[in-house]
């Protein structure tokens, strides 16, 4: 397989809270880089620092040293305004509260990256009706989200992050306030993104059953990465017992993390 | 300890403070300002001028700021709810960690002090500026000279203002009180969740409703244009009023409930409109507001339009007096006598006799020698009198002070024993064609029937003025009158078609094609008094046997009597004398009298009491309804910081994302203001139809100013929303914190 540009590259990043009296070290020396059509989960306890990070590589927190490349172009020292642009077309995101604008549809929802880009009406609509028939929320695109279900409301959030097309997809906890069908629900149009369109996807998560979708887990622990596992040719059950195996020698603090 | 939370609470939560903060500043400044009046006219000199104006213009503002006082207190209940709302989560918190209610009340209660005498210094200090400069003002609208200008403090003002203050502090207090009282923790931890749902209404029912509405208000203008206003209190005329009025009431109400559904629709219609940039986001936030707003909405257009509409009103008046008090005093004094009408004889006498006085009543015969009746007057033992040199129990001897004079008798063309005026509005409404002029629509010929005076009676008074007499043959007529356009067209229609009037078995025919309008004043007064009175041949009058109506003395002072020696002279107090005939019957009472600079002086101290007025009135209410528009605007950007993050983490710029709050802030603003015009130009042009029967009307002058003054006021109150709105959308979208 020839090498490319990585989708996302990590460079030595930390990230430091605080005064000079009380710092608090989030992220210190993390690296990494995913590939084009990668499926990668991040996994860690509360207050391991995963979150930071996706927050890190996304753009929407700034590290304190280190670079961060996506697409070969490094985000930390871009300015604001270029970043939003950036972040408009190269991000997707994907939050635990779905995060879609109560007073839109989801239709508009969905539209809404592409407005704020300014695409044609036409394309827009077009573009909404394809990635809603992917996902199989075709019929409640005219609901408002306090009309849906969660899982209806995540897979809403993930057809607004697909539509841009984006470069890579970050996803914080999607399934965390969804219960288990619609959890795998959701889990499964992720597999279906990955797989047959060949979106990159950075998924932050606590749950193993859901890190065992991906192709690769990478741990943190205090701010570090612990470990990472890949999965192969492994089956998705022999995955998530190995990720259990890794959270169990993790050691006693990190037994939340089921 | 709680002291210390509650003063960093008010630190922190600065900007919601604000705008309370600045609404009471502005309150207090106003009031101060406007109740320190009854001193500002002593120092503008109004006092000297015409007394007793203080006093009166002190009472009427202080109890007007009473009334105004509670409308700035629900006003505050209402601002203070906002705070409190954002602020739920804190004491449930408060009270999760182990304070009582007591407590957090104290708390709330120790933050409303603080703010509340921030406020009292600022506004106070601010008022005492605003006074001093007011005083200038003052001086201006009522054209008075400063006597002795000096720094003052008046306390009245201050007491009535720390009261005000203290009550609006009090209520707000009792309010907050219940709310900490009444919330149970968990409504209280929860309620940032709460607020979180959001209804939405089906577009095309509120695009409906909205229609409803705008049809609704279109076809109450109608019927307002068509019906005009029931001054006259006819039944049917106040219903249909009243249906009107809810009308647009209810149309207002409707039109707001549905504007946002409204544009939703027609935007949506508009595809590469819709879908471009923030635009639908834009909408769908004012569909989403509009539950709430609405009403308010619709209830702030139509205090605008209340505001609006006696402003101008007001002001216009004034303007108008202005405009028609030189032709209104055509000489120095003069007074009217009254003389009985036959068909009340009878009741005054039943009257007079059931009290037991002894006077007796009869008709006149024809008109009294006023000049010579004048002497029987006499004055009384007072100050201003004895400052004049005039002793008491002398007769009032108005030929040793006046030069030319001329006494003009009108008769009433009802004559002795009819019961029918001979000549009447109605009458020569049908003659030329016309409806009864706005205001007199409900009368009928009987009420309504001109007076008469005779052609040499007219031309005396004609050489009197200085101008050219007029020759009505044996066949001839005219007609003066000095009121508004909407009577005198009426004349002048009459006299312009030359109408033959059949009266005393001749036919008669106009000698004049217009209504001499210079030359039909009586007397001296603010706005026309002299509602029609027709001229008529000598003899003809002789044969009518007209009872006499009224009559006028007018006099110019002599050449040795200075205009101030002749005005202390006629102004002196002194006691009527009786009208006797030679039976020792009464035939007639003394009427008004004026002199030219008293009735200069009542129409500027009229102008200054109605621009008074009006501008404290229309200013307290822009503010308040600014001030609502303010934080109900500032609430909902509060309320949707969620979406503009989630927004700006979808790579939509803040400046963007500012643009889509600045839209909805302005039509919030613009609307209710727009609404509030439209009513206003309607209600207006039927204000002005009315007034014109006073001596017409025109809008203009001070009416910019005081609108000028008012903008900046309510524009004021947008830029502080916007960039507000813009401070809370910028911190929403801030770098987000690590989660």
């Amino acid at each position: 397989m020839q090498t490319t540009v990585p989708v996302l590259e990590a460079r030595h990043i930390e990230k430091v809270y605080g005064s000079r009296s009380n710092v608090t070290r989030a992220l210190s020396d993390v690296s990494f880089t995913i590939g084009k059509g990668d499926f990668v989960g991040i996994m860690g306890a509360s207050g391991s620092g995963k979150s930071t990070l996706l927050n890190c590589v996304s753009t929407i927190d700034a590290v304190t040293s280190g670079q961060v490349l996506i697409g070969g172009a490094d985000v930390t020292c871009m300015k604001s305004s270029k970043l939003t642009r950036f972040r408009r077309e190269q991000l997707g995101f994907i939050f635990q509260d779905s995060n879609l604008l109560d007073t839109l549809t989801a239709r508009e929802n969905i539209a809404l990256p592409l407005t704020i880009g300014r695409v044609a009406a036409r394309e827009v609509l077009l573009r909404v009706e394809e990635v809603a028939q992917r996902l199989g929320i075709a019929a409640v695109l005219d609901k408002y989200p306090y009309q849906m279900s969660g899982g209806q409301q995540q897979r809403v959030a993930a057809a607004r992050a697909l539509i841009t097309d984006p470069a890579i997809i970050m996803a914080d906890e999607p399934t965390g306030a969804l219960d288990s069908k619609n959890a795998r629900l959701l889990l499964e149009s992720f597999e279906t993104m990955n797989a047959r369109y060949q979106a990159t996807v950075l998924m932050v998560t606590h749950d193993s059953f859901a890190a065992s979708y991906t192709h690769r887990v990478l741990f943190i622990r205090d701010g570090r990465i612990f470990t990472e596992l890949r999965r192969g040719d492994t089956t998705r059950q022999q995955f998530f017992e190995r990720i259990m195996e890794v959270v169990a020698m993790m050691g006693g603090e990190a037994s939340d993390a089921l | 300890m709680l002291c210390k939370i509650a003063f960093g609470n008010v630190r922190r939560a600065g900007r919601d403070y604000l705008v309370y903060l600045l609404t009471l500043t502005l309150a207090v400044t106003v009031f101060y300002a406007f109740n320190t009046i009854a001193i500002q006219v002593d120092i503008a000199g109004v006092e000297a001028q015409s007394s007793g104006m203080g006093q009166l213009l002190g009472n009427i503002i202080s109890g007007l700021t009473v009334f105004l006082a509670l409308v700035m207190g629900f006003l505050m209940v209402y601002a203070n709810n906002f705070i409190m709302k954002r602020r739920k989560k804190e004491f449930g918190l408060y009270q999760v960690l182990g304070m009582s209610r007591g407590q957090v009340a104290l708390i709330m209660a120790i933050e409303t002090l603080l703010v509340s005498a921030a406020a009292l210094a600022l506004g106070l200090l601010l008022g005492l500026v605003l006074s001093q400069l007011m005083v200038f003002f003052t001086a201006s609208i009522f054209k008075t000279q400063i006597a002795d200008f000096h720094f003052f403090v008046s306390m009245g003002a201050l007491v009535t203002t720390v009261g005000c203050l203290v009550a609006i502090f009090l209520v707000t207090l009792v309010f907050n009180l219940r709310v900490v009282r009444r919330a149970k923790i968990v409504d209280l931890m929860s309620s940032g969740r709460k607020n979180e749902t959001v209804k939405t209404r089906n577009p095309w029912v509120a695009a409906a409703i909205f229609v409803v509405g705008l049809v609704l208000i279109i076809v109450s203008y109608a019927r307002l244009l068509s019906d005009g206003l029931p001054y006259d209190g006819q039944p049917e005329a106040m219903t249909a009023f009243l249906i009107t009025t809810a009308m647009v009431v209810v149309g207002t109400i409707l039109f707001f409930f549905g504007l946002s559904g409204f544009l939703l629709k027609v935007l949506q219609g508009m595809r590469s409109l819709y879908w471009r940039g923030l635009n639908m986001v834009t909408l769908r936030q004012l569909a989403a507001k509009v539950n709430t707003v609405s009403l308010s909405m619709a209830v702030i257009a139509m205090i605008l339009f209340l505001a609006i509409t006696s402003v101008t009103t007001g002001m216009s008046l004034a303007d108008t007096m202005n405009n028609t008090v030189e032709r209104g005093t055509p000489v120095d004094f003069t007074r009217c006598l009254v003389y009985w009408g036959p068909r009340s004889l009878a009741e005054m006498n039943n009257n007079a006799a059931y009290y037991g006085e002894d006077t007796r009543y009869a008709a006149a015969d024809g008109p009294v020698d006023m000049m010579e009746a004048s002497a029987n007057d006499v004055f009384t033992a007072t100050s201003e009198g004895e400052a004049a040199g005039i002793a008491a129990g002398q007769p009032f001897d108005l030929a040793s002070i006046a030069g030319d004079y001329v006494q003009v008798d009108t008769f009433d063309s009802t004559p002795r024993g009819a019961d029918r005026p001979l000549v009447s509005l109605v009458d020569l409404c049908d003659a030329v064609g016309r409806g009864l002029p706005a205001g007199t629509e409900s009368s009928d010929a009987s009420t309504l029937g001109l007076l008469v005076m005779t052609e040499s009676n007219y031309n005396a008074y004609l050489r009197f003025r200085g101008m050219e007499p007029i020759e009505l043959g044996k066949n001839g007529y005219t007609i003066t009158s000095d009121m508004g356009a909407t009577v005198n067209d009426i004349y002048n229609a009459v006299l312009g078609d030359d109408v033959e009037l059949a009266i005393g078995g001749r036919t008669l025919k106009p000698v004049q094609d217009r209504v001499p309008e210079d030359a039909s004043t009586f007397q001296n007064a603010m706005m026309g008094m002299n509602s029609g009175t027709i001229v008529l041949p000598d003899d003809l009058v002789e044969q009518l046997d007209l009872p006499p109506y009224y009559s006028y003395l007018m006099v110019n002072y002599a050449h040795g009597v200075s205009t101030d020696q002749g005005d202390a002279y006629v102004s002196a107090p002194r006691t009527y004398g009786n009208i006797l005939n030679g039976a020792g019957e009464s035939v007639a009472g003394w009427g008004t009298e004026a002199t030219r600079t008293a009735t200069y002086e009542s129409t500027d101290t009229m102008n200054g009491l109605i621009s008074y007025l009006a501008i404290y009135i229309g200013f307290v209410l822009v503010v308040a309804c600014a001030a609502i528009l303010t934080i109900q605007q500032l609430s909902g950007v509060a309320d949707a910081t969620a979406n503009y993050r989630i927004l700006s983490e979808l790579g939509c710029d803040r400046t963007e994302i500012v643009h889509s709050v600045l839209v909805q802030q302005s039509i919030f603003f613009v609307f209710p203001l727009l609404m509030g015009i439209a009513h206003a130009i309607c209600a207006l042009s039927v204000i002005i139809e009315l007034v014109a029967l006073f001596g017409g009307m025109t809008i203009g002058g001070t009416v910019g100013l005081v609108t000028l003054i008012f903008l900046i006021a309510y524009g004021g109150y947008f830029c502080v929303t916007y960039f507000m709105g813009k401070g809370i959308v910028y911190d929403a979208t801030r770098t987000r914190a690590a989660a």
